[in-house]
């Protein structure tokens, strides 16, 4: 006892709900870090290019999404041998199309990555670089779609948790 | 000016896709069931159809040497309209997962959270307010 409380043993740790300690988890903090870094350079690159011409970032957001994608496949692989097998259920049909969109993102990342890998790599060149309009909006509506899936797919599992409490 | 048919389409549409966003608050702010298969329809037209317009006709637009000569104003309203148009979608879908599942637990989210919903209203109004007065000071004026 130490202050009228009793003290800790040094092998027992405070109890934290699964769910609280798989957010937490190093691989999902990376993830979303990632993610955040995507999106943000994302919409920056997506203003400056229609606004300026310019695309701030273009290397870093090259380089994050090669690190996103290394990272989500993991991830992916780890939380569906979690939640397998398939249930009718909105968080669930929320998952999957956020899956789809991130796979559709990824795709059309590389698609714009290889023209850049030409000119910046290849060639160093500082040349204005001719990515395929059709691609590109591709790229930003699916990288929105993850975003808007993502967020709405953890609203549903923790009001479903919340739910589940009450 | 030859006004490309996919923009009057987009432009008409999106007045229907705001009916439809209204529709979806207000029956939940009176305390109506959620009509989830109109959620659904309006959330995919939007992102499919409206949204990919936007985000190609953007692509489109930046492309060194592109056809379409616009001014410097005109390029950050595209872009502004760009982005809140994103944002305002995505809010959209999370906002209406929400109130979907807070209903099952009999709570009505946007009667619950007026500062939220009109707020967000605002946004959504000023997001397609945005893209009716580029539509017509591109093509009308």
């Amino acid at each position: 006892m130490s202050g009228g409380d009793p003290a800790r043993a040094g092998n027992i740790v405070p109890f934290a709900p699964p769910r609280a300690r798989r957010l937490r988890a190093p691989l999902l903090v990376l993830l979303w870090w990632l993610l955040g870094i995507e999106a943000l350079g994302g919409l920056l690159i997506f203003f400056m290019r229609l606004a300026a011409g310019a695309m701030p970032g273009e290397t870093i957001h090259v380089i994050a999404g090669v690190g996103l994608t290394l990272a989500y496949v993991v991830y992916q692989v780890q939380h569906w041998g979690r939640v397998a097998p398939w249930r009718g259920r909105l968080d669930y049909a929320l998952g999957l199309i956020g899956a789809i969109a991130m796979g559709l993102t990824l795709a059309t990342g590389y698609v714009l990555a290889w023209p850049w890998w030409r000119v910046r790599i290849l060639a160093r060149a500082h040349d204005p670089i001719a990515y395929s309009s059709f691609v590109s909006g591709a790229h930003n509506i699916m990288s929105m779609l993850v975003l808007t899936f993502v967020l709405a797919h953890l609203a549903a599992v923790l009001l479903r948790e919340r739910a589940g409490r009450r | 000016m030859n006004i490309p048919p996919f923009s009057v389409f987009s432009a008409i549409s999106e007045l229907f896709v705001t009916a439809g966003v209204f529709y979806v608050i207000r029956r939940n702010w009176t305390r109506q069931p959620f009509p989830f298969a109109l959620f659904l329809t309006v959330s995919l037209f939007e992102a499919l159809v409206n949204v990919m317009y936007m985000a190609n006709r953007s692509a489109a637009a930046s492309v060194p040497g592109t056809k379409e000569a616009l001014s410097t104003g005109m390029k950050l309203a595209y872009a502004g309209h760009g982005l809140l148009s994103l944002v305002a979608y995505l809010v959209f879908v999370v906002l209406g997962v929400l109130a979907y599942q807070e209903q099952k637990a009999g709570r009505w989210f946007f009667r619950e959270r007026p500062a939220l919903t009109w707020t967000f209203l605002v946004i959504w109004v000023i997001s397609i307010g945005s893209g009716e007065a580029i539509f017509t000071l591109r093509y009308l004026v």
